[in-house]
This record gives structure tokens, sequence and C-alpha cells, in this order.
């Protein structure tokens, strides 16, 4: 098959077997004899292209009987299959009557597809001629036993769908030229075909019928006779009433020329820049998710975009931008919110007293004075959190001198060695409290910067109202909550496991808790409804973790307390503050002083309480069930929680009041007193005879307390100078002495947790934060330290 | 109220602090101790500023805001609390 197969070099036709059936078609058509004009033309064209097509064709055999299968396909050299598609469909109805055409002709020889075939063809050239060959060819008459396909045909001119079918069915290969595509089958090329070469039969491919004829030849009688009757007819054709001229006139509409005016459009410039914020807040304030609005809303907010843009900085309109009033236009489809700030309420007298009054206000207001506070405080505050203080470039360099506080032995400062020294960084004091007595100090637990300064008189004489001030570090200036109780503030202490609650004792025995997280001024409780309420002023309240759980006393804090009326109470809630009785301070008699004292102990007994009054204590700091109290006679009672009737030791060595006693928060063993008789006391649990006394001027000694870092440093304060000892450098002399102000009596101590600066107070209502350079505690650990000074010590007394 | 009118007071007693003016949404100074042409000037530059710092803000991560603003300059510094209705500009020159 390989001529059916053509491969030409230009993608040209190969329409091999079907030249033949054009052969066969064209001269069915020609004797077709409805000679109208149209089928004519239709022929001729139709002669024509298969002439084309026939010369371009290789074969000129008749095999009628091949594989009907042959679609022209037109390969170039790669093989690609670059066959033209077809650019007209021919309309079905046109090639079933073109079929019907062809039906109506007798072949000898060609088939039903060949026919078909060349139907394509005349209906790609003459299309037009559809319709009326359908109405040429609907009276025609198949010669062939194809006359029932042909009615069929006919009858099915109106109804294209089965064409196809039809067509389909009856020829399998169409395809001349571009019209239609088949594949090649792969057998096809193989198969061996005969090819016959007849002579065809005579081909006409131009007949054009004569007008005139030679006077010899027979028909010329008739032709003659025929021109006599024309001619006759055209004379006769005046005045006859079968002819008449008629004429026509179409009315000519008048032409209108129309005018339409309409208005200008405006034409307005629109911008708008969509920032990733603004997308976002308008999808916020959309209230819907991200997710639900995207890309259909997108087009719908931009123009709101370009609305809530300018809504948000601008309320009034003659605000900046004259963009707006473009904006107005070209956003007028977004939402009424715009239309607001169009309307000028002009608000503007309300609004300054809202904003001042507002919340956010006020938090702004309280940063900024800490941040104002920090810009002045900040080196100071650098030294305490011991960060390196760095010097502000721009400033006018001052000679800052490195040690402000007033000291009296140290020598000059060597490059080598600095002396150990106070530096004071700030002091906490406001106008409030200039004139209070400051009485006690605690530390919030939680919250390392807070602290909380109770004020208050000692002296029964000049009591005033007491004052309770939690100060922050972040501003020395001003506290940050005040609270203020009717006597004076003789101590307090933070919670530990409820951090915002304070206990307060007071000068009037009362104790009450506060709350210093909210802003009321008013305890949270008070003791006052007690009906063992302390009588005489409360020295000491302390919150204890007791652990056991085993007595089925409840876990968690208890507040203690010692007053001095004797009674060291042990603070619960019920229905109110109430309390029980842990320990009386009982009066115990001197066995050495016996004599004198048993007289007057006597005597006195009847009028005195038998209790001592109690002004300190403190739990063992391991050991809860045991504690120390010291008393005004100057007596140390070690007592168990679990005993209320009898001290488990009593160590005297102070000849009057202890002020303070505190166990060594590193050697479980140990403990601090001191007192007004000048004297500090270093004791050991197990010896009743302390093992070292410190004294160094003859003033009540006030406070006492052992430094958390170092366990052998203790600071004390008495009434003119603060003292830091260093047991390991000295225990003859404090390491650091620091005189206070004249006129000014300091009253309380407060080391600083985890930085190495400590806190006093004064009389005057100052807390003083001094911190605690070079001072260099010795090597070894402390504990070993302070046990071998200890040891040392009694050695040397034995 | 009053606690507000006793803060301004101990910002304005502060140490260094020259200034301190309060500034509505719309640039129109609410409150100021200092005189009226600085003010104004400072209300409209700074405003300025604080938009452009919250656009950038934001822009970033549109989630994030603006909560605090401090220009230091070689004479003084000027700290800017910006809020959605108001802001509150201080101008403190520590080093006095």
């Amino acid at each position: 098959m390989s001529t059916t197969r053509a491969k030409p070099k230009k993608p040209t036709l190969k329409v091999t077997p079907s030249s033949r059936v054009m052969n066969v078609s064209t001269s069915g058509v020609l004797r077709v004899n409805h000679s109208s004009t149209y089928a004519r033309s239709i022929n001729a064209s139709v002669s024509r292209k298969s002439f084309s097509l026939a010369a371009d064709s290789k074969i000129l055999d008749k095999s009628s009987v091949q594989t009907p299968k042959h679609t022209v396909q037109v390969f170039d050299e790669n093989g690609k299959d670059v066959t033209p598609q077809p650019l007209y469909q021919p309309d079905p109805a046109a090639v079933m009557s073109k079929h019907s055409k062809i039906f109506a002709s007798d072949t000898s020889g060609g088939t039903m597809s060949d026919f078909y075939s060349t139907a394509y063809q005349t209906t790609t050239n003459a299309s037009f001629a559809g319709p009326f060959t359908r109405s040429v060819f609907g009276s025609s008459t198949v010669s062939r036993g194809s006359q029932s396909t042909m009615e069929s045909m006919n009858e099915e001119i109106e109804d294209p769908s089965s064409k196809r079918d039809i067509s389909i069915s009856l020829s399998d290969v169409q395809v001349r030229r571009e019209e239609v595509k088949e594949l090649i089958k792969e057998e096809m090329l193989d198969d061996v075909v005969d090819r016959y070469l007849i002579e065809s039969e005579t081909l006409w491919l131009l007949h054009m019928p004569a007008v005139s004829v030679s006077v010899d030849s027979e028909e010329a009688e008739s032709v003659k006779e025929r021109n006599n009757l024309y001619m006759e007819l055209c004379k006769n054709r005046m005045g006859n009433d079968k002819y008449v001229e008629r004429s026509m006139q179409t009315f000519n509409g008048a032409p209108k020329t129309k005018e339409v005016q309409s208005e200008a459009i405006t034409m307005v410039d629109a911008a708008t820049t969509a920032t990733t914020w603004d997308m976002y807040d308008s999808f916020r304030s959309a209230g819907l998710g991200e997710a639900a609005l995207s890309p259909d809303t997108d087009k719908a907010s931009v123009p709101e975009i370009v609305s809530n843009h300018r809504l948000d900085p601008t309320r009034a309109p003659e605000r900046t931008m004259s963009v707006i009033s473009t904006t107005s236009i070209a956003s007028a489809s977004s939402s009424r919110i715009e239309i607001e700030p169009f309307v000028v309420p002009s608000e503007d007298e309300p609004d300054p007293e809202l904003v001042l009054q507002s919340e956010k206000f006020q938090q702004d207001l309280f940063v900024m004075e800490r941040i104002i506070l920090e810009n002045i405080y900040q080196p100071k505050l650098a030294a305490y959190r011991q960060l390196p203080t760095l010097e502000d470039p721009d400033s006018v360099p001052k000679v800052v001198p490195t040690v402000v506080s007033r000291r009296e032995e140290s020598s000059l400062d060597e490059e080598s060695t600095l002396t150990p020294a106070l530096e004071r960084l700030w002091s906490f004091s406001c106008e409030l409290t200039s004139g209070h007595n400051v009485s006690s100090m605690a530390w919030n637990k939680r919250n390392p910067d807070l602290l909380a300064v109770g004020y208050g008189q000692f002296d029964f004489k000049d009591q005033k109202s007491g004052l309770i001030c939690c100060w922050s570090l972040k501003n020395p200036t001003w506290p940050e909550r005040v609270f203020t109780c009717e006597s004076g503030v003789t101590t307090l202490d933070f919670s530990a496991s409820n951090a915002s609650q304070l206990a307060v004792g007071m000068h009037d025995g009362s104790i009450a808790t506060y709350n210093v997280e909210s802003r009321e001024k008013t305890p949270v409780i008070d003791s006052s409804d007690c009906a063992h309420k302390h009588t005489s002023p409360v020295w000491q309240v302390r919150w204890i973790d007791h652990e056991r759980g085993a007595s089925g006393e409840d876990k968690g804090e208890t507040l203690i307390s010692v007053s001095a009326d004797g009674r060291i109470s042990k603070w619960f809630l019920r229905k109110g503050l109430d309390c029980i009785d842990l320990m009386k301070l009982k009066r115990t008699r001197n066995e050495k002083d016996k004599k004198q004292v048993g007289d007057k102990e006597k005597k006195s007994e009847a009028l005195i309480s038998r209790q001592a009054p109690g002004l300190c204590f403190d739990f063992h700091p391991t050991d809860s069930n045991i504690y120390i109290a010291g008393t005004e006679e100057g007596h140390i009672h070690k007592c168990s929680c679990s005993y209320n009737e009898q001290f488990l030791e009593t160590y005297i060595a102070h000849k009057g009041p202890l002020y303070r006693i505190t166990w060594s928060p590193f050697c479980s063993d140990v403990f601090l007193s001191c007192s007004s008789d000048w004297t500090i006391q270093l004791w050991r649990q197990d010896l009743f005879t302390p093992v070292l006394g410190f004294t160094s001027t003859q003033s009540a000694v006030y406070d006492v307390m052992w430094s958390p870092k170092w366990a052998t440093v203790f600071g004390a304060v008495n009434e003119g100078r603060v003292e830091i000892w260093d047991l390991g450098a000295s225990i003859l002399d404090p390491t650091i002495v620091s005189l206070a102000s004249p006129g000014v009596k300091l009253t309380s101590l407060l080391f600083a947790t985890e930085t190495d600066c400590i806190l006093v107070g004064d009389s005057d209502g100052q807390v003083s934060i001094y911190q605690l350079k070079n001072l260099t505690v010795g090597e070894g650990t402390q504990v070993a330290a302070l046990e071998d000074i200890i040891g040392s010590t009694l050695a040397s007394q034995l | 109220m009053a606690e507000v009118e006793e803060t301004l007071k101990r910002i304005q007693g502060q140490k260094g602090v020259q200034g301190i003016i309060i500034v509505n949404a719309e640039g129109i100074p609410i409150k100021t101790t200092l005189d009226n042409s600085s003010t104004v000037q400072y209300a409209g530059l700074i405003h300025q500023l604080v938009m452009k710092a919250r656009t950038t803000v934001r822009d970033i991560d549109p989630q994030n805001d603006l909560t605090f603003l401090r220009v230091r300059s070689k004479k003084n510094e000027i700290m800017i609390a910006p809020d959605k209705d108001y802001f509150l500009i201080v101008i403190q020159n520590p080093s006095d």
C-alpha cells in the first residue's frame, strides 16, 4: 500500500484511490439531467476539482474494492501527522443532499463511499449550493439499488443526527484533502493490492452548449422555428395583457440625525497604599476569619481599606490630605463608617477629659514615670543589680566619687587593695514618709524588687498613725502602695505562699493582713475582733511554713506573732482571725541573781504579769518546730511548738531587752542576738553561754541580720551607725562602718537577697540603699569558716 | 483623676524633665507644660514620627503594635507613649 500512503516532500494530499472515484462520480453527476445552473456549477466545480486531483494522482486505476479505509494523511519527513484539519465541517444536511445527488446517478463500479467522498468535495467547494441542491435533488431519482437508501436519506435530510451514522456506516473512508481524517491502519500498508488499468470513460471537461446552429444541421429547422416563435412573442409583448410592466418603489425612511448629550464622566484618580497591617485590620474589623473571606472580599475590602486608612488617623476632615475628598468619591461603595468623619461633630471638648481619665493613660503615665526615673537613676540601679555602669557619652563628665558614704577608719584607696566600704546608692523616701520612723522592712518573697516598709514609733510616746509603704525598685521617689494604719506599725512580713499578702503587727496589739495587689487601702482582715488579740504591742510577726502534716495540723503557712503581753500566738483564719497561744513567756527566775530578784519577783509578781514581754523570735530554718524567742528580760528561750508550757532551753546572757534574734541561714546551730545592752551575741544551740560577743559602741543595737550570701558576715545597726561584721576578717571590729547623718537614728536593717546591698531604715523615714563594695570574704566554704571560728574561739576559751 | 494629676506633677518635678505634652489623636495638644509654639511643633513632628514607627512595626507583623518610643539625642531624650487616642510625650534631659 505504499502507493496509497504517500509521503510527499511537501504536504500535498494523496488521494489516490479516490481519484478514480472522482472520475466515476463526475461522470455520474453529469448524467443527472437536472440541469439547473446550480447543479451545473457544482458539477463544473466538481469536475475541476477532480481534474486537479487526477493530475496529482499517481494511480488511475479502478480498483474499486480496496480497503475503504483510506484516509488521507499527510506526513512530513519526521513522520509526524501534519494532516491539515478541515477548515470547513460540512453540514451533514448538505452532505446528505450530496449523497442523494450522487446516488441518483448510477455508477458502474463506484461504491457508496466514493460518492460520499465526492460529496464532501463538493460541499467544500460549494457549500452554498447545499440548500439548493437539496431541493433539486429532492426530486432526483435513484437508479441504482440505493434507492431505499436515498429515500431514507432524503427523509433524513432534516435529521442531521442520523445522517452521520449513515454516512459512517456507509463509508469508512472519507478524507480527501483536509476534510476528514482517519487513520491509515498499519495493516493496510502491507496488504497486497491489485491495480487494474483500464480505459476510463470519456471525460467531459467542458461542455458549452452552442448558441448558434448551422443552417445545415438537423436542428436548424427547429431552431429557426423556435426563434420565430420567440420573435413573435416579443412583438406581442407590447400591449399584451400577459405582460405588464410594473415597478415598485421602496420607501426610504427619512434619515434623521439624533444627538445625545450626556454628562461628562468624571474621572478620578484613586490611589491607596495597602499595607500589611491595613489589610489585617480590615479583616479583623470585618469580624470574620481570614480564611473565610480571602479572595471574595479582596475586591470589596479594597475600597474599605481606603476609607479605613483615612479613618484612623483622622477624625476631622480638615486634617492633612486632600486625598480624602477623592477617596470618598472613589470609595463610595464602602461602608457607612466613612461617613462619620465627614459629618464633623467636632467633639473636642469631652475628648481630653476622657483621654486623661482613661485607664490606659494612667498606665502610660505610670510607665513613663518609671522610665524617666530609670533615666535618672540608671547608674545607681545598675550598680544595685551589679551591672557595669556605663558612662553617658554626652553628659558632662563629672567626678563621681566612688564612695559617697562617710567612712571613718577606712584608709585611702590604694590601687592594689580597696577597702571594703558601703556606697550609698539611693534612698526610698517621699514626703509622705518623712518624719516617720522606719520600724521594719521586708522583701516580697516572689518579686525581689518589691519592698514593704513599715513606719511606726518604737516608744509608746508620740505615737503617730502608722504607715505602710510598698516600694518598688523601679520608682524610688514614690511608693507603689501606701496604707495608713491607726497605730504605728512595728513589724511586717510578706507571706511566701501568697505573695501579695502582707501581715502587719501594730503598736496597739492588732494584727492585720493586707493585699498589696489591690488598690484598696483597707486591710483584708484585722484582728481587732478577735477575743484573744494581743493587748500590747506586737513586736514581731512572721509567716512560718509548717511542713509537717502528721499531727493533723494543716500544712502551709501560719502567722506567728509575739507581743509584749508575753504570748506567742499562732493565728489562723476561722471566721475571722483567731489565734491560739503557742507559748506564754513566763518570767524565769535567774538562778544567778536569785537573791535580789527573788524578793522583787515575789513582790512584783502580784503587780506585774507573770509574762515576760516577748520582743522577738525566730524559727529554726530547717526544723519548723523549734524556735527561739527573746524577751525583755534579756532571756532567750528555746521552745517547741509541741510544748506550750515549757521552754526547752533558756539562754541567759543579755542584760537588756533583746531586740533581735536570728538563726544563721548557713549553720543551723548558730544564732545571733542583739540587745540594748550594746552587745551582739553569737550563740550555739548547745551552749548556754554565748560563743562570741561583739561590742563596738555604746549604743543599743536595734537590729542585726545575717547576710544571706556569706556565712560569716552579718550586719548590725545601732543608733548611730551601720556595721558590717565579717567574722572571717575580724571578730573584734566591724569590717565596715557607716555613720548615720546627724540627728537621725538608724533603726532597721535588711539585706538584699540577690545583690550585695543593704537597706537601712532610719528614724526620719528614709530607707537608704547601700552597696557593699570590696567585701572580700575569705575562701573556703563559709560554713566551715564559721565553724572554725567558733571552734577556735571555744578552744581558746577553755 | 486626682491620681493622674499627682503623677503628672511628680513627673514634672523629676530631675531633668523639660516638658510634658499630651496630644490627642488629631494632633491637638490637650495638656502641656511647654510654650505654645514648641508644643505645636513637637506635636506635629512627633505625630508623623509615631505614625511611621507604628507602620513599620505593624508591617513586619500585623499582630504587633507600637507601645513605646524613645528618641535619644545629644541634648535630651524624647519619650513617647502612643495610643490610639492620645500621645504622651515627655522631654527629659537626663544629665541635668
